[in-house]
């Protein structure tokens, strides 16, 4: 396992800038989730570390080596597809074998046996080793895909929205799985997803990804608390951040155009008034949704409320973020 | 009454065929659309087959349709299978079948692995490629028994030039040694083309991740090609094999046209021994068994094959 340092990486594709000068440090040992929406260029970064793909400018270091001109063979890295890309023709247990069956590697069958079993014990697939690796159900091959990195002992592992497309128990036992896979082993991840409970729960960092730039990058806690702009504020939490104008609220900065207020920032009981539209009872909490000044807004409660649609509630808001008209944060 | 969207949509949809068709079902209109394929197919397919294995048992001559037919029994069978001339036509059949074979998945193969490259222009090379296989056979056969020419071909120049030997000191097709490959190397130019359309087609379809995730995974360029390229492309080209191996067996009109079965008869297909048997001879009956004969060859070699081609699918 290594540090991967990325070195003001450019790309472009036809003209489209994917990456404008991404800089960033992934830390030996750590979980690091890029967090974006589509296009942000996620996977882009992740083919420049495994050198799929060259920047235009800018360079990869793994394990303080350039990787300027080295194949993903070279460079040692064990990547995770996000549409599987599994070898078709071959079964489940040849799939999680092919990597260890590198005849540079001279692997002795016995130790090959092994780790697959381990790995497809780990991942729930062990009934389907003689499985073709076309038989399998979506949720599957995704296993199978990231199983067959896991048998390896790579410098980093690069996932590219490895749980999008398993159903939520399974997503969250992964979760589980791989966070303690990664604690365990030490492994370097660079994980890309656009699902930010992922990025919460696994994330030792996460950068948060917008038109090929890195807007911020920091412990997942750091981005949730102290967000540096709307956009950043955005992509972390569920229910999201509720923006809305500063001056709704007295007490706002002067130069604040508009205020985040997370859920749990919305204080009940004392303040101005506002409508509750509708109480969503999730179990373990209760989620509001309010009407307040023409501006609708989402907030939690206890449990067990008793609030029901069309009552009054009053709302102030507890350490507000405050953003001006750039949407940048005023700290 | 209040209009869902749903009971628009749903009055939008017209009710079943067979609702509308009084006293036809649904079956019965399926045997309807199918019927005229059916009947064309036994009129023009099985009817003859099943006429021709009757008229391989007599001693019928089409050009005497009023002589009084015979049943001879296995006799024409048993004199075709033991005709010297019959196994050497076999014989011939055979080299061709396998060379051509041979030589058009190799290079077939290899063109196309070619042009899958990503290179400028590389859709007009595969247009120039697949020329040879849009022009008509008997024109190619005339071609290249100009191209044979022992004084004025080009083929026989460029041999001579390459090897520094006199190009009318031999002639592809005059030469009892050489007439073989001279039919084997026009089939090869014609067909070759054929091949690699379908090889490029496996080749497309392989996705160009699954080379990043073997990449990824460390296999070499080589290990890529043995363990991905060709367990992939191998059902399309066992496919192109069949179709050409099919179409050789009843090779004719080029044949025809470059050696008419000669020098002698060493370059005598079984089609063109055939054909000589049922419309030269007139043993129509004696032409018949023949014909059975090579059915019952291609047939059982063609499910055989394929069973093979369906387990190579499924593995």
């Amino acid at each position: 396992m290594a540090e991967v340092i990325l070195q003001n990486i450019t790309k472009s594709f036809a003209g489209n800038r994917a990456l404008d000068d991404i800089s960033m440090i992934v830390p030996d040992g750590s979980f690091v989730v890029l967090l974006g929406p589509t296009g942000a260029g996620k996977t882009t970064t992740l083919r420049m570390v495994s050198g799929l793909d060259t920047p235009d400018y800018g360079e990869v270091f793994i394990g303080g080596r350039s990787m300027r001109g080295l194949t993903p063979a070279q460079r040692n890295v064990a990547m995770v597809f996000q549409q599987y890309s599994l070898y078709p023709h071959l079964s489940v247990r040849q799939n999680l074998e092919f990597p260890l069956k590198s005849p540079l590697l001279r692997t002795p069958q016995r130790i090959i046996d092994e780790k697959v079993n381990a790995v497809a014990e780990t991942l729930q697939i062990s009934h389907k080793l003689d499985n073709k690796a076309t038989a399998l159900s979506g949720g599957e091959m995704q296993r199978v895909s990231i199983g067959r990195a896991l048998v390896r002992n790579p410098q980093i592992y690069l996932m590219d929205e490895p749980l999008s497309s398993l159903d939520a128990k399974l997503r969250s036992d992964l979760r589980i799985e791989l966070k303690n896979i990664q604690a365990k082993s030490g492994a370097t991840l660079l994980y890309v997803t656009h699902d930010q409970i992922e990025a919460m729960t696994m994330a030792t960092h996460v950068g948060v990804l917008h038109e090929g730039k890195v807007v911020q990058f920091g412990s997942p806690r750091e981005i949730y608390e102290q967000p540096i702009s709307i956009y950043a504020a955005t992509r972390l939490g569920q229910p999201r951040i509720n923006v809305l104008p500063a001056d709704l609220f007295p007490a706002a900065p002067a130069n604040a155009k508009s205020i985040g207020l997370r859920p749990e920032h919305i204080h009940q009981g004392e303040g101005q008034n506002a409508t509750v539209m509708r109480v969503e009872h999730l179990g373990d909490q209760t989620r509001l949704h309010l009407s307040f000044k023409t501006h609708n807004l989402i907030t939690v409660t206890d449990a067990h409320t008793e609030f029901k649609g069309g009552e009054t509630v009053k709302i102030q808001p507890r350490k507000p973020l405050y953003f001006d008209a750039a949407g940048m944060r005023l700290v | 009454m209040l209009q869902f969207p749903i009971d628009r949509i749903a009055s939008a949809t017209p009710p079943a065929i067979a609702a509308r068709v009084k006293g036809l079902s649904d079956r019965a209109i399926a045997w309807l659309f199918v019927a005229p394929s059916i009947v064309l197919l036994l009129a023009i397919n099985i009817f003859p087959l099943i006429w021709t294995i009757r008229l391989s048992f007599t001693n019928f001559r089409v050009n005497r349709p009023n002589a009084q037919i015979e049943f001879v029994g296995l006799r024409n069978y048993i004199n075709i299978l033991t005709d010297r001339d019959i196994w050497l036509s076999m014989q011939a059949t055979a080299h061709f079948l396998i060379w051509t074979i041979v030589l058009q998945v190799l290079i077939g193969f290899s063109l196309a692995y070619l042009i899958n490259k990503k290179f400028r222009g590389n859709d007009l090379w595969t247009t120039i490629i697949v020329l040879p296989m849009m022009l008509s056979p008997a024109v190619v056969g005339n071609f290249w028994t100009f191209l044979y020419q022992p004084q004025i071909g080009l083929f026989n120049y460029v041999v001579g030039f390459l090897t520094g030997s006199d190009p009318s000191s031999f002639s592809m097709i005059a030469s009892t040694s050489l007439a073989p490959w001279a039919i084997i190397i026009v089939d090869t130019w014609m067909w070759t083309p054929f091949v690699m359309l379908i090889c490029l087609a496996g080749l497309r379809s392989i996705p160009p991740s699954i080379y990043e995730a073997a990449e990824c995974d460390r296999a070499s360029k080589w290990r890529q090609f043995w363990t991905i390229t060709i367990p992939l492309v191998l059902p399309f080209l066992m496919l192109a094999v069949l179709f050409r191996g099919i179409e050789n067996f009843k090779m004719f009109d080029l044949v025809v046209q470059l050696t008419g079965g000669g020098p002698g008869s060493i370059t005598e297909l079984t089609s063109i021994n055939l054909k000589r048997a049922a419309f030269e001879q007139w043993r129509t009956g004696y032409a018949s068994a023949y014909a059975v004969i090579l059915f019952v060859t291609v047939f059982g070699l063609a499910s055989i094959y394929v069973k093979a081609l369906n387990k190579v699918k499924k593995r």
